[in-house]
């Protein structure tokens, strides 16, 4: 009986077995077929697929695929441009799985500083030499160094946009701030922390309005932190010298201003769990009067609730009042300069197993181009509240009309003036490792602050250790 | 087995031919499994050796596992697991096996309507039920848990933010979702006991805790085993909630081993290293899984 | 003849007993059922893009607006549920007739290596999905070549260990003399399955559709990964797309949610009948 049940579990095994080496066995060709958009080789056809992993950028975006698909078309008659819709939150999930299986598209939308993470596995796509000089001039500068890692470029921009904080107007001006001058001079902390405790409105015990609350549940801790930290003098994780910054002494004075805004009680106790919609109900309730994060589109949608609250029909957001958006700066700790924390998002290229040949790259570079400038990039720029960041697009844009107010307007191009310089030359390696302490001890750490378990001088250390540990002694920065 | 002996002749002659039967019965589902199950679990096992490039991979021998159970975050997170499970999976047992019961006596149409607004909330979607889930939890007094417990005059608590309650919002959480799923199954299960079985205890004037003792719970020795080791390995592997609800925190509090496999996999990119860690967890559920069928399967007949 | 005693003393003490059971069972309910209304008094609101979620427990607006932008919103609007219901059903078909198959293998004939194999099969459910995933997208996407089809959105789960596992626990309570008995009046493996086995097991076999069925609508990831185009998405992929970088049409994705809910409630009282009769085995037994 042993010895037959042993042979069934044997015969399984080869099974089993058999599959893995069969299925090992055709792997190659199979991901050299997936990787097969690498264009057919043959004389004169030249046709060739490019396909792209897109999320719904904008409201109206996807909207459009087909449209897109064709004009590519019409530009380029050999080639083929297949769009793949996808959802947000769940876009990266898919594309990391195509990466590890060897097979992503050929382009995907993504934040810039993603790139950093795929360079290592060798898996996206230089297009330094496939992009013609006339596509790199269409870009303004800026925003294309953000593509940038190392030497190699990795596809184009889509926008640039700042992640700040947003006031509403009646409430700045009740409690006397005088929110046109912070939007161009900015402030510091002590300001900030005194403008705050003057939004606070009380009704005995309980707090009605508390003057500033940002979203910092869960992982949405980690974009507070990162918003703040670029001005308290550490705009990236690594200073010139490639040492890990976040172990300066600015680094705790940031930790203590964070724990006073809510000892003050100009921020609620209970932020550590207060998510992104939780706290923009709250400014649109009136029970804050500065929001975070704060993005330039906020206005559009503070604007669509007063329209509704004017139709007076019960589709406006609960017991929500008007509500003026008004687009402000994140003030400057430990006496450094602000400096606005933009974010770039683009069109990434990425390559397969098989090495792509010159041809295809340069169709992908064409495909990423179309994305990125004139028509497609105007009206995404349009919808998003962002400033174009090509020639071409601008041209586009021009008979646009725009909704947004020209204080915001304003007040946005000063902010990106500011904003933090890309860095190519952090190497992906201790990129990676800094991610990687930013989840596990950073972020858990920070959760334990704002919910007061744990003291910034505790949290200043802890970070302090785990960047020791993970770059050593001389890889941190000691003031 | 001795019972057994004495008939294993009559035995041999009837079951002639039953293997063939019985591989011809379990033939696709072997195939099915072979290919899309079995061969992703090989291909896991293969990847924990290595540091997986998808480019190519080099073996880098037992490093995976080494640096496994050297994390502390590991254990911690497997610590949590645990606690999770055996604060949730026990009172799911016993709230649907409870409801069950008491669906039992009522008329056909009750039942009915009750079975159905239990199985409800298995139905909806998970993003939809996490919007819900995330305003109960509000930590400010319009959230609904603080009104209820401000009734009691507990003040304001800050659920999901605070290592306090994190982990007892997210057993709550479970305690009051969905138990539709082990609700049906249980209801099946008690239908199927044979009707002789309580008419025979009716006459010798059982009561229907004797009932309950000696006819109802032996009977349903094997839809428990069921439910509970399905229970402990979807609790164990259980990864949604406190991505959507926490992503772990505050300071490691809700970290599940699954979200740290998620996290390892995908935020790191080690994929090998998650891959020594699901099979390290894997191995802990599959302990688990044999200590219940020996403690429970003892007397089930297979 | 239940679990119960029907001739409780009086009708008064049954009625008071039957009032309490019914009061408890409601209390329950109010607290699992809570997310399913919101969702459902969510999705009569505006169809309008905000990036706040209206916190209510009344419906300030009742417009069926949502369900029509919910049904304009994406020309495969309708072809999302086709999907879903073509790959649910076909999952579900499957399940039900191979699972049941392998369930009476395993619980009631002996054969080689027959725990052996369970074992193996039991294992593999213990393995997290955040791993596997990756092996099965190679095999079906770059071996088998088949992404963006119903076959790979199907293949995978045509007969799953859990359903294997919740037939063979069923099946055990079956009793062998039944089996023992046909097999003496010279029945053969196939015909005790299909006369015998499958009549006596129609309660777990409905409960094994409903839920495989709910199972398979329900799943989002695998469609995600393995769809390239809109027209192949599932019900449960396109809901997604509802949702933008900051804002979502919240109601609109209730009302969807809502719509996708249906289906699984018409399955569930069409099958209603298999899990209130009960099985009996008693005849056979007489």
């Amino acid at each position: 009986m042993k010895k037959r049940s042993r042979f069934a579990a044997t015969a399984l095994a080869l099974v089993v077995s058999a599959g893995v080496v069969s299925a090992c066995g055709s792997n190659n060709d199979g991901g050299n077929a997936a990787a097969g958009n690498t264009g057919s080789e043959g004389a004169g056809a030249k046709k060739d697929t490019i396909t792209a992993l897109l999320p719904p950028v904008s409201a109206n975006f996807q909207a459009n695929f087909n449209q897109m698909e064709a004009e590519f078309t019409k530009q380029y008659p050999n080639l083929t441009l297949k769009i793949e819709p996808a959802s947000w939150e769940d876009m990266t999930q898919k594309l990391d799985t195509q990466v590890n299986a060897g097979s992503p598209p050929d382009i995907a939308f993504m934040g810039s500083e993603g790139i950093s993470k795929y360079v290592p596995l060798g898996m996206v796509m230089d297009i330094k030499d496939a992009a013609t000089p006339e596509m790199i001039a269409d870009f303004d500068e800026g925003p294309l160094k953000y593509m940038y890692n190392g030497d190699g470029l990795y596809g184009f921009p889509a926008y640039m946009e700042v992640h700040a904080i947003g006031g509403n107007k009646p409430f700045l001006e009740e409690a006397g701030i005088d929110w046109k001058k912070v939007q161009q001079n900015g402030w510091t902390f002590d300001e900030f922390r005194e403008a705050i405790k003057k939004g606070v409105v009380k009704e005995g015990n309980t707090t009605k309005r508390y003057g500033f609350v940002f979203a910092t549940a869960g992982v949405t801790s980690k974009d507070y932190l990162g918003i703040l930290v670029k001005n308290a003098g550490m705009p990236a994780a690594f200073d010139k010298d490639l040492k890990y910054a976040y172990t300066s002494k600015n680094y705790l004075t940031l930790l203590t201003n964070i724990r006073q805004m809510i000892d003050d009680g100009s921020m609620p106790k209970e932020l550590s769990s207060i998510d992104a919609g939780k706290r923009w109900n709250m400014f649109l309730t009136g029970q804050t009067m500065i929001t975070g994060k704060g993005m330039a589109v906020f206005e559009n949608s503070s604007r669509l609730n007063n329209e509704k609250i004017d139709k007076n029909d019960g589709s406006a957001v609960k017991d929500s009042i008007k509500t003026d958006y008004v687009v402000l700066p994140v003030p400057s700790f430990a006496g450094q300069p602000a400096v606005a924390n933009s974010i770039v998002d683009g069109y990434v290229t990425f390559r397969g197993k098989k090495e792509p040949t010159a041809e295809h790259k340069a169709n992908v570079a064409k495909a990423a181009y179309f994305l990125a400038s004139g028509q497609v990039a105007a009206t995404t720029n349009g919808e998003l509240f962002s400033a174009p960041i090509t020639k071409s697009s601008r041209k586009a844009a021009e008979g646009m009309e725009s909704k947004q107010s020209p204080e915001n307007k304003a007040a946005v191009e000063h902010l990106l003036s500011t904003a933090a310089p890309a860095r190519p030359d952090i190497p992906a390696e201790l990129g990676a490792k800094a991610i990687k302490l930013e989840t596990e001890v950073i972020v858990p750490k920070l959760q334990a602050l704002l919910a007061g378990e744990t003291t910034p001088e505790k949290m200043y250390e802890d970070v302090k250790k785990a960047a020791i540990d993970t770059f050593g002694a001389d890889g941190v920065v000691q003031d | 087995m001795a019972r057994e002996a004495s008939t294993i002749k009559t035995k041999y002659r009837l079951n002639k031919g039953d293997g063939a039967w019985a591989y011809a019965f379990i033939a696709v589902a072997l195939v099915v499994y072979a290919m899309f199950t079995a061969y992703p679990v090989v291909s896991a096992f293969i990847i924990s050796f290595q540091d997986y490039k998808p480019l190519g991979s080099s073996y880098v021998g037992l490093d995976n596992y080494v640096s496994v159970f050297q994390s502390s975050l590991f254990w911690k997170s497997m610590g949590n697991t645990v606690l999770y499970t055996v604060l949730t999976v026990p009172v799911a047992l016993m709230l649907s096996f409870g409801v069950a019961i008491l669906i039992m006596p009522l008329k056909k149409w009750m039942q009915t309507s009750f079975k159905a607004i239990y199985y409800l909330p298995a139905v909806a979607s998970g993003v939809a039920l996490s919007v819900v889930w995330l305003w109960i939890f509000d930590p400010l007094q319009s959230g609904i848990l603080n009104q209820l417990v401000g009734v009691f005059g507990i003040s304001n608590q800050n659920w999901l933010g605070a290592s306090a309650t994190s982990m007892f919002s997210l057993v709550l959480m479970s305690w009051l979702s969905s138990h539709g799923t082990s609700i049906i199954i249980y209801v099946a299960a008690l239908l199927g006991i044979d009707s002789s079985y309580y008419e025979a205890a009716d006459i010798d004037g059982a009561s229907f805790l004797q009932k309950m003792w000696h006819i109802v719970l032996p009977c349903l020795k094997p839809t428990t085993l069921f439910l509970l080791v399905t229970g402990v390995i979807g609790s164990f592997q259980v990864f949604q909630n406190a991505y959507l609800m926490t992503g772990g925190g505050p300071d490691h509090s809700t970290t599940m081993v699954g979200l740290l496999i998620f996290d390892t996999a995908f935020k790191y990119f080690e994929f090998g290293n998650a891959a020594a860690q699901s099979l390290v967890l894997a191995l802990v559920i599959a302990v688990m899984a044999f200590i219940q069928f020996k403690f429970l399967g003892k007397d089930v007949e297979y | 003849m239940g679990l119960y005693n029907t001739h409780l003393g009086n009708t008064m003490l049954r009625n008071v007993r039957n009032a309490v059971i019914i009061f408890l069972l409601l209390l329950f309910a109010l607290a699992t059922l809570f997310p399913i209304y919101f969702m459902f008094i969510s999705s009569f609101g505006d169809p309008v893009e905000a990036g706040a979620v209206s916190y209510s427990l009344w419906p300030e607006k009742i417009t069926l607006d949502s369900y029509k932008f919910f049904f304009d919103y994406s020309e495969y609007s309708y072809r999302w549920l086709g999907n879903s219901l073509l790959v649910a059903t076909v999952t579900m078909a499957s399940n039900v007739v191979f699972a049941t198959m392998a369930g009476y293998a395993f619980a009631k004939i002996r054969f080689r290596g027959s725990k052996a194999l369970f074992g193996v099969l039991l294992v593999a459910m213990m393995i997290p999905y955040q791993v596997t995933q990756v092996p099965l997208y190679i095999l079906i996407v770059n071996v088998f070549n088949i992404s963006n089809s119903y076959t790979a959105l199907i293949a995978p789960s045509l007969v799953t260990v859990y359903n294997i596992f919740l037939a063979k626990q069923f099946m055990g309570s079956i009793p062998k003399e039944i089996l023992e008995s046909a097999k003496v009046e010279g029945c053969s493996q196939w015909q005790i399955f299909t006369r015998i086995v499958m009549p006596l097991s129609k309660t777990v076999m409905a409960v094994m559709a409903i839920l495989t069925f709910m199972e398979s609508w329900n799943t989002f990831f695998w469609p995600f990964l393995v769809t390239n185009t809109m027209d192949m998405q599932t019900i449960q992929v396109g809901l997604k797309n509802f949702r933008f970088a900051n804002t979502t049409y919240f109601a609109p994705m209730m009302a969807g949610a809502t719509v996708s809910a249906l289906p699984m409630f018409i399955l569930f009282f069409s099958l209603q009948r298999y899990f209130l009769e009960g099985v009996t085995v008693g005849a056979v037994k007489g």
